[in-house]
């Protein structure tokens, strides 16, 4: 071969890879055909200018896409997701069965940790959306907000027949700081307090001083009057849990109702001395700072004899050995449901001082319909469905994992177990999202667990008041309305 | 025909010279069309995002729309209390990260430059936590100090061992600082991370010394041997200077993945206890992917480019100057 034809050979073969480099840089031709397989996890994809209309499927139905946490195609038993996945699996032939011709629903599995990150990136970035998304946390619908990744759905929603069926706790966990409802509620998913009845045999503490009182009997037991999620891991998420159910339940809460953080009040330093001195006194095992939910091992062993969280812990809280010994060990959420039904563990609201009524956070999960969303009116008519009768309680004891938001859903028959009857009933009109009027919950979050674990564990004798109030000015400095 | 002679020979010296311009063309760009597919490629996932987190960490994002707020995201990075913490946690760990592997690696490339019998499998079995994933030995090591629950959280809680109570590593505070602002002595759980890190950092520079350690003339050992040279100074005046450049790239391959690592905090510690373990690259996560605070997250990001590139630069300069010497 001569130097010339190697010459031209290296040139032609570079230019070859130049060429195939811009077309992969330049991205994928516009897709024609109906969206990706569900078992194929979706990234955040090319950028489009404008929604499209959704493409029809064979037989002129169009596809109609959601992203749940769940995969209808992992059938894995010991999966944690596997109550979701399973009713997937169950309700998507149906649900196609029933809407033949109309709408094909292809669903996009998605971590449950990503899928508000990468829906936000997708609609900033301009990417492909969903035409429904699965929330299933307190705070999403602000952070959703605040990114405006979420479609107005106040007129719609109230024109439904269902409306006025809706419990106000849970319409006001979807109703964004403009007073404008974004989601639709389906369930909700309170935090309360799992306790085992033979440690509590009076039932679980009312006030403060009587939590004491049993706390110490209880240790001299060698057992953990309670366990919490105490760790700043997951960002902070510890503010959302039980920090929230004591400081609300105190009195206090995050916010001053009009977006400003609010944690320097008597009522929140009462309460960050009540943790201090469970904490100091040994009446929680060192698990609680551990992260990665690591604090639920006590509580599956009794050791601990109550475990404040939220009311979905029933399905990761197993296997279960009572007080008595007696084994729950199945390892699925029914060895929580049985401990419940045989007396061995009851749920309570939390407890709260004399003249303050417990309280609690309230999330919810339900569904949003993000901007750009090609089939809006596929949405629309699966929230329909999901929200009919038929179909209600299949979903809140699915994907939903709390109690019905529609209250005509709560007598129907699989509500009446002892599980859904004490949670319905320890909750009732006590819970309120923690989030309150603050515009910023992710980063409120981090900072109020990050005070919060100081205060209790890395330096329990500093100043209550002084250390609230700096982490408020923190927050306020950068996020306050105005600020 | 003469003419036609002329004109024939004119044809062909410009048909060769047009050639030889040609080839002079390509040989002189040769090297230019050989770099252009990697150029590209560097210019597609290196260049366009980096000018792309520089033009987003001057945006912010309000109810998805975007504005433009020149450099106060970088204002809200700066003055953040976690930021001063996590430099000082990134500084800590660096320099224990750093420390430890190379003074391991050294000792154990030694070891195995001695020929001892069955080097050959010592070494595939050091290679090991090379190919595991930060993550998963972050789990293994995490599952090892679980308090109550973990194989070594027993040994860890006695307080004969650790007095005067014991420590739980995951859940036991740093000390009071010694300086105020400066957050040392560090928790047990930074103690674990390094040690960790290390752990999986070491067999990749193990073999990266030992190559070194076996590229140094066996005569020379020997001569200094003969003049009566010992161990420790066998090793301080011959081994260690001719290893040099080598013991340079590794010490800035760790300093990068050092600076740069964001699985090994994420599964063994999550940032805990508290925040006595966020380092920057982890705050840089967080900031991004857990708060979707892009504008602040690519602040950051650019703030620790720039660390990245005095790193290089200084790289390369220590490697000119040895070369000159």
């Amino acid at each position: 071969m001569s130097k010339t034809i190697k010459q031209r050979t290296v040139a032609l073969v570079s230019g070859a890879l130049a060429l195939a480099v811009l077309t992969a840089c330049g991205g994928a031709p516009p897709a024609t055909q109906a969206p990706a397989p569900a078992e194929a996890t979706p990234a955040p994809a090319e950028a489009t200018t404008a929604p499209q209309p959704a493409e029809p499927a064979a037989g002129g139905e169009t596809t109609f896409v959601t992203w749940y946490q769940y995969d209808e195609t992992n059938t894995d038993e010991k999966s944690d997701e596997r109550v979701g996945n399973a009713y997937l699996r169950k309700t998507i032939p149906m649900f196609n069965e029933e809407f033949k011709g109309k709408y094909k629903w292809v669903n996009q599995p998605q971590a449950w940790d990503k899928m508000v990150l990468n829906l936000v990136a997708a609609v900033q970035g301009g990417g492909e959306v969903p035409d429904l998304m699965q929330v299933g946390a307190d705070s999403v619908v602000t952070t959703l907000y605040q990114n405006g990744a979420m479609e107005d759905l106040t007129d719609w929603i109230k024109a439904q027949p269902w409306f006025s069926d809706l419990d106000a706790g849970a319409i006001s966990a979807c109703t964004g700081l403009d007073g404008k409802i974004y989601c639709v509620p389906v369930a909700e998913t309170p935090q309360l307090v799992f306790y085992w009845s033979d440690h509590f045999p009076n039932g679980y503490p009312k006030t403060p001083e009587e939590f004491m009182t049993q706390a110490e009997a209880l240790k001299q037991k060698n057992v953990y009057a309670i366990t919490f999620f105490g760790s700043t891991d997951f960002d902070g998420a510890a503010t959302t849990r039980f920090f929230f159910t004591a400081l609300a339940s105190f009195g206090g809460g995050y916010d001053d109702g009009k977006g400003n953080m609010l944690l320097n009040t008597p009522e929140n330093v009462k309460a960050v001395e009540f943790i201090r001195e469970i904490v100091a006194k040994g009446y929680a095992p060192e698990i609680v700072f551990a992260g990665k939910f690591q604090e639920e091992e006590p509580m599956k062993t009794a050791e601990a004899a109550s475990f404040p969280t939220g009311i979905f812990g029933y399905r990761y809280v197993n296997p279960l050995r009572a007080p008595s010994g007696k084994e729950y060990n199945t390892k699925t959420e029914k060895d929580m449901l049985d401990a419940i039904e045989a007396g061995d563990v009851k749920i309570s609201s939390f407890l709260a001082p004399e003249g303050k009524k417990p309280s609690c956070g309230l999330g919810v999960t339900g569904f949003i319909i993000p901007k750009g969303a090609k089939n809006p009116d596929g949405a629309k008519a699966y929230i329909n469905w999901i929200m009919d009768q038929r179909n209600n309680a299949d979903w809140v004891i699915g994907p939903g994992g709390g109690v019905p938001s529609l209250n005509t859903t709560r007598s129907a028959p699989v509500f009446q177990t002892a599980f859904y009857k004490q949670a319905i009933e320890a909750t009732a009109g006590l819970c309120r999202p923690w989030q309150g009027t603050l515009t910023n919950p992710p980063e409120a979050q981090k900072i109020i667990a990050t005070v919060i674990y100081k205060l209790i564990k890395e330096d329990p004798t500093a100043d209550i008041a002084t250390e609230l109030q700096k982490a408020q000015d923190e927050y306020n400095r950068q996020y306050a309305p105005g600020s | 025909m003469a003419q036609s002679a002329e004109a024939a020979s004119i044809s062909r010296f410009s048909r060769t010279s047009h050639r030889h311009i040609k080839q002079g063309f390509f040989s002189r760009t040769l090297p230019f069309w050989l770099l252009l597919p990697t150029l590209l490629v560097l210019i597609a996932i290196q260049f366009i995002p980096g000018v792309f987190s520089f033009f987003l960490s001057t945006q912010s994002f309000e109810r998805g729309q975007q504005t433009f707020v020149g450099l106060r995201n970088f204002e809200r990075v700066f003055t953040s209390s976690a930021f001063g913490e996590s430099l000082w946690h990134t500084l800590f760990f660096l320099i224990g990260y750093v420390t430890l592997t190379l003074i391991a690696g050294f000792v154990i490339a030694q070891i195995l430059n001695r020929k001892l019998r069955l080097s050959a499998f010592y070494i595939t079995v050091i290679f090991i936590p090379w190919v595991l994933s930060d993550v998963v030995v972050g789990l293994i090591f995490r599952l090892f100090v679980v308090p109550d629950y973990g194989l070594f959280s027993a040994l860890f809680a006695n307080p004969n061992i650790f007095p005067p109570k014991g420590i739980s590593i995951l859940t036991t505070p740093p000390s009071t600082p010694i300086l105020p602002d400066v957050p040392f002595p560090p928790a047990p759980a930074l103690i674990y991370l390094i040690f960790a890190s290390a752990w999986k950092a070491l067999p990749f520079i193990t073999l990266l010394i030992l190559a070194a350690l076996q590229t140094v003339p066996r005569e020379v050992i020997e001569s200094a041997a003969i003049d009566g040279a010992d161990g420790w100074r066998t090793v301080r005046f011959i081994t260690f200077p001719l290893i040099l450049p080598t013991l340079v790239v590794a010490l800035f391959n760790l300093t990068l993945s050092g600076v740069n690592g964001v699985g090994m905090v994420f599964s063994l510690t999550g940032g805990g206890p508290g925040t006595a373990t966020e380092v920057l690259s982890y705050l840089l996560y967080t900031i991004g992917f857990g708060r979707l605070d892009f504008g602040r997250a690519a602040a950051l990001s650019v703030f620790m480019a720039i660390i990245n590139l005095t790193l290089i630069l200084l790289a390369l300069r220590i490697s000119r100057s040895e070369r000159e010497a």
